[in-house]
């Protein structure tokens, strides 16, 4: 651990399980990470992996049942979000800890002005008056900068474009000064030139309120773009972990490789482009052993018939894999080949 | 770099790369939505497409880019014929088919194709992949009996990666991108020409977008097609390209070889939009972004040239003057009253992720692996324990049928060499 203090959030050990399908392999399995003050971790992984699961269970938003937590704990700011009353997490919620969603128009309520759903957010945690919140709204209106925030108050969403509804969810999850926030896939549904917009406005305004960040996208731009550190997940999984140098520059894990491989790069062509095998496997399909296993090109009988542990690399960086780094695995399986 | 050869043409001028019959071209081509008269007032007038202009070269595989709302796959279906246009005209191997309806216009549909964005949205929920693909064989009359229709069915589904008995199940049953696969089988069977893919691989996975990346690749190679894509993602279309046109609003601002495009933009937008793709490497971070504020509403598209209320470099004149398509040497098109001055404005060609030893070292090692496996498809169950779900390797085209089809998910040579 680096010395800027405990984690804001702390999750060990977290197992997550649907209870309409008892018998079905855990969704989320045995994943650990933690995030600091004025730090980003990405969580990156495919449609399926558990990221959005994962995210929606710290702030207790799964329905349960059928979510059953199988294990693990969750300490945020020392307590642990899972052991608590529904009560106190409606208290923490969208006060010290708040959420931005992918999809702005369907986070937004439709029926209420963009002015009266953030001060509603600022009256619940603060309990000020209604003009004050109103003018507190404002202000995180201009902090987000969204143009002409006094009209801007009053518009419905549907009156806002996509970049400017996702600024007004911002704006929201930020009223009250969170010390954790979680967005889960905040630019997927905008265009590129939007998207660099709100990276840089969140990096902007992490930077100056200390904010901890947890961050849950498929893109490996985005993350190169803003992770301090980087958890990559695979079907329930987190396969690899470490700081977003580690992820780049050494990346362990095969499926961190393919998915390097698979994503085609800005500059010259080079042939055509890696691909894994096959496609994530279903719940219900769950492979025995290593869950990359069925589409890893490396595999062997060991890695289908047990679980890799996770192994701690220099630092913070570590792997699920028994046969990370690869070279050296290559060059013992070539060894072999020749005898 | 080029030198500029300053011919200015209107827009309506079509300019092509060379002088054989362009397998498509657009000509001035407008679509306007709305603007109908109901009770009391007029419906807004959307200018989807703007006096398009350009032509396609057989074999080619032309990229047309932009952000969503600037008309691209408006764009896209005009020239299929989909909706019809305003104003302007399409040319298919030299004939002018802004008109044709009827038989004629069915004919057409056989050599012209789509694949949808959405797969799910895209394959009618209550039919067999069978009768999905089936259907354009029956009606194109390309078999003479259901036998025969079976036998083209199975063919299309293993030439896609897909196992032919795969032909009696429904689209819910497949992942995201099994089902981009049958949406290309079914596209291919009426043995087209010239496809046009609206935003075929942003809805997959990154890993499964790869593979049908690959597929589109050498399908577009063994069969010769002519391909149109119509894409925001700016990686994919350099990877996949040949020549980019980068709309704007429902105009081309640029239209370049792709190479040239990314290596030097010249019109501030296209500058914009390189810049802001994410960095690639956490070394390289962008600090700043390159584009303020949204694209402004298609109803009300600003005066002069569209892009200056976003435009870094805007000057009085362009708010003005519409800016005409300005042709180089190379038949490169640029639509900026100052792109001259713009070139090297903005440091504007994206930052190439540098990729570390270590990563290409494994990624050499983990491709050539891939190889093996994907050359040896007996040899898996010698590691493999015997209860690997299959399911989980049906995307991997070896898995189908022997090696007598293209191999999409392979390092391909055909894909490869083309270039």
């Amino acid at each position: 651990m680096t010395g800027e203090g405990g984690p804001i959030l702390d999750v060990r050990g977290f197992s997550l399980k649907f209870s309409n399908a008892p018998e079905m392999p855990n969704v989320v399995d045995d994943i650990s990470f933690a995030v600091r003050a004025g730090e980003t971790l990405c969580m990156v992984g495919e449609s399926g992996c558990g990221k959005s699961v994962t995210s929606l269970a710290l702030m207790g938003l799964l329905a349960s049942p059928p979510a059953r937590r199988v294990a693990g704990t969750a300490h945020f700011e020392g307590e642990d979000l899972f052991a608590m009353s529904e009560r106190k997490l409606a208290d923490i919620r969208g006060n010290r800890m708040s959420m931005i969603f992918q999809e702005p128009m369907t986070s937004l309520n439709p029926a209420y002005t963009i002015g009266e759903q953030i001060a509603e957010s600022i009256r619940r945690h603060r309990g000020i008056k209604r003009a004050q919140a109103r003018e507190e709204a404002l202000t995180m209106l201009r902090l987000v900068r969204i143009p002409a925030p006094e009209t801007r108050l009053d518009a419905f969403a549907h009156q806002l474009s996509g970049g400017m509804r996702q600024r007004a969810m911002i704006a929201m999850a930020l009223a009250n000064s969170p010390r954790l926030l979680i967005a889960d896939e905040p630019t997927t549904a905008l265009d590129v030139t939007i998207q660099a917009q709100v990276l840089s406005l969140i990096r902007t305004l992490q930077a100056q309120t200390g904010t901890a960040m947890l961050l849950i996208t498929h893109d490996l731009g985005v993350v190169a773009e803003v992770a301090d550190r980087v958890a990559v997940m695979y079907a329930g999984k987190i396969v690899e972990y470490g700081t977003v140098a580690d992820l780049f520059d050494d990346p362990q894990h095969p499926y961190t490789i393919g998915l390097m491989g698979a994503i085609p790069s800005v500059g010259k062509r080079e042939g055509a482009l890696s691909t894994i095998r096959g496609s994530v496997p279903s719940p219900s399909q769950m492979p025995r052993g290593c869950r990359f296993a069925p589409r890893c090109p490396f595999a062997q009988r060991r890695c289908f018939e047990h679980a890799p542990p996770e192994r701690k690399l220099a630092g913070e960086h570590r792997v699920a894999c028994w046969l990370a780094p690869v070279e050296q695995f290559a060059a013992s399986a070539q060894r072999e080949e020749l005898i | 770099m080029t030198t500029p050869r300053t011919l200015s043409h209107g827009p309506g001028v079509p300019q092509a790369a060379n002088t054989a019959t362009p397998a498509i071209e657009a000509r001035a081509l407008t679509r306007r939505f709305g603007g109908e008269r109901h009770l009391f007032a007029r419906s807004p007038t959307v200018h989807a497409v703007n006096e398009v202009s350009f032509a396609v070269q057989t074999g080619e595989t032309f990229a047309v880019v932009g952000e969503s709302g600037c008309g691209k796959s408006t764009l896209g279906r005009l020239l299929l014929r989909l909706i019809d246009a305003t104003e302007g005209r399409v040319f298919y191997q030299g004939e002018d088919i802004t008109h044709w309806h009827g038989a004629k216009l069915r004919r057409l549909r056989r050599e012209m194709q789509i694949i949808f964005q959405d797969p799910f949205a895209s394959l009618n929920p209550g039919m067999t992949v069978g009768q999905i693909i089936g259907e354009p064989v029956a009606f194109h009359g390309l078999a003479r009996n259901a036998a025969e229709r079976r036998e083209r069915v199975a063919q299309l589904l293993s030439k896609v990666g897909l196992q032919p008995a795969y032909a009696d199940r429904y689209p819910h049953e497949f992942s995201g991108g099994q089902r981009q696969r049958v949406g290309i089988a079914r596209a291919l069977a009426g043995e087209p020409k010239l496809i046009v893919g609206d935003e075929p691989v942003s809805a997959l996975d990154v890993s499964v977008q790869a593979q049908v990346i690959n597929l589109l690749e050498s399908l577009k190679a063994e069969l010769g097609l002519t391909l149109i894509m119509v894409a925001h993602d700016l990686a994919v279309i350099r990877h996949m390209s040949d020549r980019v046109a980068v709309m704007y609003l429902g105009e081309i601002v640029e239209l370049a070889q792709v190479d040239e495009l990314f290596d030097a933009p010249l019109h501030p937008y296209t500058q914009a939009l390189l810049r802001a793709i994410p960095a690639g490497s956490p070394r390289e971070r962008r600090m700043k972004p390159a584009l303020q504020g949204d694209l402004p509403s298609p109803t009300a598209p600003p005066p002069g040239c569209r892009f200056h209320t976003r435009c870094p470099h805007a000057k009085p004149r362009c708010s003005e003057e519409r800016p005409l398509a300005e042709t180089l040497a190379g038949g490169r098109q640029v639509a900026c009253h100052f792109w001259r001055e713009l070139q090297n404005a903005g440091s504007s060609a994206p930052l190439v992720a540098s990729v570390s030893a270590k990563l290409s070292e494994r990624l050499t090692l983990y491709r050539a692996w891939q190889a093996t496996v994907m050359d040896m498809p007996a040899d898996r169950p010698a590691h493999a324990p015997t209860d690997i779900p299959t399911n989980a390797l049906a995307d991997a085209p070896t898995e189908t049928r022997g090696g007598t089809q293209a191999v999409p998910d392979s390092p391909g040579p055909t894909a490869a060499a083309d270039r």
